[in-house]
């Protein structure tokens, strides 16, 4: 030890124990860490009873994105722990939402019902002011709308609050508009500088003014507001004097200095339901009030509804009767319309068309919901000529009736008996152009069944047959030689017939 | 934004109006200049709002309202370049002015720059810039000089 040493030991004593345990505190780690934890939450306990921010301005960045970590990285756990204290808020939001949207439903189903809302739906129609404000207006007993907070010398507006921000127009333009008119009346109307305009009235809207020294508030009312609200304006700019009055008296066109001045002014967005309206929306005896106009309403609803659903059916019904008759030929109808009960028809038709009750039938129409006042009319529609054709000419086996290019044909192999009794009728019905009988002919049959009776065999040997086309008709042609005799009795048999022509000569 | 209440003056019929109609927000009707006897529009030149108050032209018969000068922070001071008798009045309309509300930011324009008959003196321009005012000549009608004036008076704000 030399004598450096001996004379710290002298000055120093154990403190160099002392010291030497120090170090080893400071740079072991460990032991430091142990030191903070031993003294951490009690410093931290007297700093928040000191009152003193510091500390919670310097841990609220690390432990909101510590949070925010924790959150991200176990969303899971984080949501079972809110749950308890979320749900039961999130529960009683919607309970309150629902509970406020049945409310909504059930006055706009009132008010959709009665008289006064059918009133106010006209109103709105006439007026184009949605329906939803003119009712607002007629249930409100009064309603502060905008509040502007206006600086007194420059006439700007430094903050305004508003209940209903639909067509607002330059708040700015306003707070100066209503300053210029102020100074306009002060000095046209008033004596001295004491006098200031308190109250304004256009039309249902009132505006009102609370006058301070630098500022004034007014506040646009809609409807009859009570004079305590007056107060209440006084009372607001007070609020407002003592939180900002610096900032009104250094107001330079700035208006950041006014943040949080809005909150004072909200407050004075009141709006009070007269009392019948406020009575139906939370009393229960006033409900009971409310179901007979409710179920007037509703009657009404259901006639409305049930006299529009017939005027459905019977035009659904005319527009049917109308169709049908339309594709029915032989008939032409002039007018429908319904007459005590039933449907009548009016028009023209042919005595052979048949009307379609049984389609109609299926339709709902019976022929007891019909009644026709037709004036008989002849059809010359295809259709009907061919049914008045087959009825008329009751058609043999192998005649056949169809309609081609638009025209009737009568065609095929007639027995020649058939062709003989019908001869007149059916030359006239071609004369007339109403039928085409250019493929009818005497079927070989008939007209040999007839030879063979009258003539021998041999004889009918030397005779020909066969279908000739004679002006535009089909005839049969007789044709061969035979004994002069012979040949007179067959010239005689067919004399007149237009269907068989005889050109056999004498042997 | 900053917000700055300025006020157009000058005599009867200068053309305070119509300088401003084009360029500014039009809120209220024409009518409130001949009843109330000032129109207020409002307008954003650069970073401030400018809420503009058109006070009614001075007459014979009506002085200018001074009390609707409270406030300002600047005054565009309008005469008509073809009548000699308002670019003379504007002095006197300074006076009121800066009776009122002090000596605040302010700018001249010498309107209906279009004209052929204009009738403006060098000197009274001179004097005019020598009281630290800018001086325009503008046009309502071509729109010359309009939003150089209130750039001008919002620079000086």
């Amino acid at each position: 030890m030399n004598q450096l040493d001996e004379l710290r030991d002298i000055i120093v004593g154990d403190s160099s124990e002392q010291l030497a345990e120090l170090k080893e505190r400071i740079e072991n780690v460990e032991q430091r860490t142990s030191d903070v934890a031993e003294v951490l939450s009690p410093a931290i306990d007297k700093e928040v009873r000191s009152g003193n921010p510091t500390l919670a301005i310097a841990l609220q960045k690390p432990v909101s994105l510590g949070l925010k970590r924790a959150i991200r990285s176990e969303p899971e756990e984080y949501a079972e722990i809110l749950y308890p204290v979320m749900a039961p808020s999130i529960r009683r939001a919607i309970a309150q939402a629902i509970s406020s949207m049945m409310v909504t439903i059930n006055r706009t189903i009132e008010s959709a019902t009665t008289v006064q809302g059918l009133s106010l739906r006209y109103q709105s129609l006439r007026s184009g002011i949605p329906y939803g404000e003119l009712a607002l207006r007629k249930s409100l007993l009064y309603r502060v709308e905008h509040v502007y907070l206006i600086h007194r010398d420059t006439g700007m507006a430094i903050e305004s609050v508003h209940g209903d921000d639909k067509n607002l127009l330059d708040t700015d333009a306003i707070g100066a508009m209503f300053s210029a008119i102020q100074s306009f009346v002060q000095e046209s109307f008033s004596q001295d500088d004491s006098g200031r305009l308190t109250d304004l009235k256009v039309g249902d809207q009132n505006v009102w003014v609370a006058h301070g020294p630098k500022a004034m508030l007014a506040c646009v009312i809609r409807g009859e507001a009570p004079v305590s609200l007056k107060r209440e304006l006084y009372d607001t700019l007070d609020a407002v004097r003592t939180g900002f009055g610096n900032a009104i008296v250094d107001f330079d066109g700035d208006c950041s200095a006014f943040d949080g001045v809005d909150e004072l002014l909200q407050p004075l967005l009141l709006s009070e339901l007269k009392d019948n309206l406020t009575a139906n929306s939370k009393g229960s005896s006033s409900k009971n009030q409310s179901w007979g106009p409710l179920i007037l309403g509703f009657f009404c609803l259901a006639m409305a509804l049930y006299f529009a659903f017939q005027f459905f059916i019977n035009s659904s019904k005319v527009s049917t009767v109308e169709h049908f008759l339309r594709e029915t030929p032989g008939v032409a109808t002039t007018a429908l319309y319904w007459s005590d009960g039933k449907l009548v028809v009016e028009g023209l038709q042919d005595p052979d068309a048949v009307i379609p009750y049984e389609t109609l039938k299926s339709y709902d129409i019976h022929q007891e919901d019909l009644e026709f006042n037709m004036i008989p009319f002849r059809s010359l529609e295809l259709d009907m000529e061919l049914q008045r054709f087959r009825t008329e000419l009751s058609l043999p086996r192998g005649v056949y009736l169809s309609v081609r290019n638009n025209k009737i044909e009568l065609y095929g192999k007639s027995p020649l008996r058939w062709l003989l009794e019908n001869d007149v009728r059916i030359r006239q019905l071609a004369a007339d152009r109403r039928l085409s009988i250019a493929e009818l002919s005497p079927s070989l049959v008939s007209v040999s069944d007839i030879l063979i009776s009258s003539f021998p065999r041999d004889i009918l040997r030397t005779l020909s047959m066969s279908e000739v086309v004679r002006d535009e008709r089909t005839v049969l042609e007789i044709g061969g030689q035979m004994d002069a005799v012979n040949l007179a009795l067959l010239q005689a048999m067919f004399a007149g017939n237009r269907w068989v022509m005889v050109t056999a000569s004498a042997r | 934004m900053k917000k700055k209440k300025i006020c157009m003056v000058g005599d009867f019929s200068v053309g305070k109006t119509s300088l401003t109609q084009k360029f500014v927000n039009n809120v209220f009707s024409d009518k409130y200049l001949t009843t109330v006897g000032v129109k207020i529009d409002t307008v954003e030149v650069m970073d401030t709002k400018l809420v503009v108050w058109d006070v009614a032209g001075r007459d014979s018969l009506s002085p200018i309202n001074a009390s609707y000068l409270v406030g300002a922070a600047g005054v565009i001071l309008v005469a008509d370049g073809t009548r000699k008798s308002t670019v003379e009045g504007l002095h006197e309309i300074w006076d009121t002015v800066a009776g009122r509300i002090g000596e605040v930011p302010c700018v001249v324009a010498l309107n209906k720059a279009d004209l052929d008959d204009w009738n403006v003196d060098e000197g009274k321009i001179n004097d005019f810039k020598n009281r630290g005012w800018s001086v325009f000549e503008s046009s309502a009608k071509d729109g010359i000089a309009v939003e150089a004036l209130f750039n001008a008076l919002v620079e000086k704000l």
